[in-house]
C-alpha cells in the first residue's frame, strides 16, 4: 500500500464488497429533472448562501460577558456541533457517490453538491464560535464519549451494496436530520446571546431544505416499492433511532450514563444557562418526543410503520 | 418516473477503503492559502440563472449546421464535466478517511463541487438551447474516454492520495484552465462569454488548489513516491489526454463527429478553439506543468503522438 507523509502505517483498511465494485458506464446521460421539487431545492439553496466569514456579526459576541466556566462549557458545545457537522462532510458526498452510480435523478446530486457545502458552512461557523469563545477543542475531554458522536455508519452504509439508498435516506434525512432540525428550531427560540442565535438561525435555514429533501425523495419512491423493501426502510429508521439518536448523537443527556456523559450533560446546562446556543433534557425531551412522533405520522401513509420507541429517560413513545 | 436502484453487475475485485479515526479532528487553518480559495470560492459565489444573460444567446441567428455543431461541443462538455458529481466527492471522502489529511481541502473541495453543478446547469442550458443534450458520443468507442471509473480509484487505499491530486487536480484542472481561456478568447456570443467567464474564474482556483496542495507536500516525498507521481501523470496523459478527452482531434479514429464540431463552433464564436490553437495551448501547458513538476522533484518525459508535435 502506498503510504503519504502523515498516513500512519497501521491505518486499518477493510477489504470490501462496495457498490463500486462495477465498471463505470455514464452513457447515455440522462440528466433531465426527474424530481423537479428537488431540482427546485438546489436552485432555492444557491439563492440563499451565506458566508460566516461575512455574514455573522461576530463583533457582537462579547466573550468577557460570560464567566470561564460559562466560556470553557460553551467551548465544549460548539466544538462537539462542529464534530457532528464534520461528519456530515464526508458521509453527504458519500451518498452523493451512490446516486451516481445508481444512475439516480440528477437533481439529487445537484442537490447535495450544495448540500456537502452547507455542511462544510456549518462546520466552519461551529468551529468558528468556539474559536472566540477561547479556542476550539479537537476531542471528547473524556474518551468515552467518543462511542456517541464519532460516527453514525452512514459513509460505510452508503457505499454496501446490500443496503438500499431508500433505508438511509429514510434513516438519515427523514429522521435524524429531521430531530437535529426541531433541535435548531428549539435552540433558535431559546438562545440569548446574539451571535449564537444567528448561527443557529443560518444553520436550521439550510437544514429545513435537507429535511424536505429527504421527504420529496422519499414520497416519489415510495410508490415503487414493494412491502419487502418497505421494510427495510423500517428497519433502517429503527436502527438510525435506537443506535444512534437515542444513544446520544445529537442530544448527550440521552447517551448512556457514565462520568464522560454526565460531563458534557454539565457542559450542555451551563451554557444553556448563559445562553449561548445549548438545551437541557426538560426542555428538550418535549420536542425530541413529539419529533419522533411526527415522523412516524408521516412515513406511515408512506407504509412505512414505525414500531414504539424505549428509552429510560423517555418512556414509551 | 424513477425507480429504484440501477446498477451495473460487479465484475471488479472487492475495494480497500480506510477506516478513519476521526478523533483528534483538526479544524484549524494549516493550509493558509488554500483556506484563501475557500473563502474567494465563497465570496464570489453566483448564480447561473440570476447572472447569466440567457436571452443574448440568441441561437436562432446561427444556421442548423452550426446548432447541430454547437450542440455536440456542449454536450461534449457537459459529459466531461459531470465528472464531478461522482470524483469530487469521492475525493472528499478519500481526504476526510486518510488519517492527517487537513481541513482546509475539505473545505475547499465543497465549493468546488457547487461549481462543478453550476458549469452543468449552464452546459445543460446550451445544450438545449442548440437543440438538446447529445446522451452518448457519435462513436460508442469514444466513450470509453470519459468511464474512467476515478471516484472508484480515489476511494481505493492502494491508491496514493498526492499522486492522484497530481494528475486530477494540478495536471488536469490546470488543463481545463487553460482550454477554457482558449474557448473564451475565440467565443463572440455574448452569453456564451458570460458563462465561459465564470467557469474561469471557478477553475482558477481549482487548479490553484491543486499545485498549492502539490507544493505542500512536495517536501515530504520519498523519491519512490516521487517516481510514482511522474508515473502516474504520464500514464493519465497517455491513457486520457491523447485519447482525446479534452481535445477530440487527438482521437479522430473515434472522436472525429466531435472534433469537427468543436472546429465548427470556434469559427462561429460559440465557445471553442481550433486544432491549431488547442494544440499551442496543451503543449504549452504540459512545457509550465513540466517545469512546475520539476521543481518538486517529478521528472515529465517528453510525449510523442502522430497527431500533434512532441510535447
Amino acid at each position: 500500500m502506498a503510504l503519504s507523509r502523515d498516513m500512519s502505517a497501521q491505518q486499518a483498511f477493510e477489504v470490501v464488497q462496495t457498490l463500486l465494485d462495477a465498471p463505470e458506464d455514464r452513457f447515455p446521460l440522462t440528466f433531465n429533472s426527474d424530481l423537479p421539487r428537488i431540482r427546485e431545492l438546489f436552485h432555492a439553496a444557491t439563492r440563499n448562501q451565506w458566508d460566516p466569514q461575512i455574514d455573522v456579526p461576530w463583533d457582537q459576541l462579547d466573550p468577557d460577558a460570560y464567566t470561564e466556566e460559562q466560556r470553557y462549557a460553551a467551548r465544549l458545545y460548539w466544538s462537539r456541533r462542529a464534530w457532528s457537522e464534520y461528519g456530515a462532510i464526508s458521509e453527504s458526498p458519500a451518498l452523493q457517490v451512490r446516486f451516481g452510480v445508481e444512475h439516480r435523478p440528477s437533481d439529487m446530486q445537484l442537490f447535495f453538491t450544495i448540500r456537502s457545502q452547507e455542511e462544510a458552512r456549518h462546520a466552519e461557523v461551529c468551529h468558528t464560535m468556539a474559536e472566540r469563545l477561547g479556542g476550539y477543542i479537537e476531542k471528547p475531554v473524556q474518551q468515552l464519549f467518543e462511542g456517541s458522536v464519532a460516527t453514525h455508519g452512514v459513509r460505510r452504509a452508503a457505499l454496501s451494496a446490500d443496503i438500499p439508498l431508500e433505508g438511509i435516506i429514510a434513516a438519515l434525512v427523514c429522521t435524524a436530520e429531521e430531530i437535529a432540525f426541531d433541535v435548531f428550531r428549539h435552540l433558535e427560540e431559546i438562545t440569548r446571546d446574539p451571535v449564537a442565535k444567528q448561527v443557529v438561525r443560518f444553520i436550521m435555514r439550510d437544514e429545513s431544505r435537507h429535511c424536505a429533501f429527504g421527504w420529496y425523495f422519499l414520497e416519489a419512491i415510495c410508490e415503487t416499492l414493494t412491502p419487502e423493501q418497505k421494510k427495510m426502510i423500517e428497519d433502517s429508521v429503527v436502527t438510525m433511532v435506537e443506535k444512534v439518536e437515542l444513544n446520544g448523537y445529537h442530544s448527550s443527556w440521552l447517551a448512556p450514563d457514565s462520568p464522560a456523559t454526565r460531563a458534557e450533560v454539565e457542559a450542555d446546562r451551563i451554557t444553556y444557562e448563559a445562553g449561548l446556543g445549548s438545551t437541557i433534557e426538560e426542555v428538550e425531551k418535549p420536542i425530541f418526543v413529539g419529533t419522533l412522533q411526527r415522523i412516524r405520522d408521516q412515513m406511515q401513509p408512506l407504509g412505512i410503520n414505525l414500531p414504539p420507541f424505549s428509552h429510560p429517560k423517555l418512556g414509551t413513545i | 418516473m424513477h425507480g429504484p436502484a440501477q446498477r451495473a453487475a460487479p465484475t471488479l475485485p472487492p475495494m480497500r477503503l480506510l477506516v478513519e479515526r476521526r478523533f483528534p479532528l483538526e479544524m484549524n487553518v494549516t493550509l493558509p492559502q488554500i483556506r484563501e480559495l475557500y473563502d474567494s470560492g465563497k465570496a464570489e459565489r453566483w448564480n447561473p440563472h440570476r447572472d447569466i444573460d440567457w436571452s443574448a444567446l440568441q441561437p436562432e441567428q446561427y444556421d442548423a449546421p452550426v446548432r447541430e455543431a454547437a450542440r455536440r461541443t456542449w454536450s461534449r462538455r457537459l459529459w466531461m464535466e459531470v465528472t464531478g458529481l461522482t470524483e469530487t466527492p469521492a475525493l472528499l471522502v478519500r481526504f476526510c478517511m486518510e488519517t492527517g489529511r487537513e481541513i482546509d481541502p475539505k473545505f475547499f473541495l465543497t465549493v468546488r463541487n457547487t461549481e462543478e453543478a453550476w458549469h452543468i446547469e449552464c452546459y445543460e442550458r446550451l445544450t438545449a438551447a442548440f437543440g438538446g443534450r447529445l446522451t452518448r458520443p457519435a462513436d460508442r468507442g469514444y466513450e470509453s474516454a470519459f468511464n474512467r471509473n476515478l471516484h472508484r480509484r480515489v476511494l481505493d487505499a492502494g491508491q496514493h492520495l498526492d499522486a492522484y491530486v497530481a494528475c486530477f487536480a494540478a495536471f488536469e484542472d490546470g488543463l481545463e484552465l487553460e482550454l477554457c481561456r482558449a474557448w473564451r478568447t475565440n467565443a463572440s456570443n455574448p452569453t456564451i462569454a458570460a458563462v465561459l467567464d465564470h467557469v474561469i474564474a471557478d477553475k482558477e482556483r481549482h487548479a490553484a488548489f491543486g499545485w498549492l496542495y502539490l507544493a505542500s507536500r512536495a517536501p515530504h516525498w520519498s523519491q519512490a513516491e516521487r517516481e510514482l507521481i511522474a508515473d502516474q501523470l504520464t500514464a493519465h496523459i497517455r491513457d486520457t489526454e491523447l485519447k482525446g478527452y479534452h481535445c477530440p482531434w487527438l482521437a479522430p479514429e473515434q472522436a472525429a463527429a466531435e472534433a469537427h464540431a468543436d472546429a465548427l463552433s470556434a469559427t462561429a464564436g460559440l465557445g471553442a478553439a481550433a486544432r491549431g490553437e488547442e494544440e499551442e495551448t496543451m503543449a504549452t501547458y504540459v512545457a509550465n506543468a513540466r517545469h512546475r513538476l520539476a521543481d518538486m522533484g517529478v521528472a515529465l518525459p517528453t510525449f510523442e503522438t502522430n497527431r500533434m508535435r512532441a510535447f
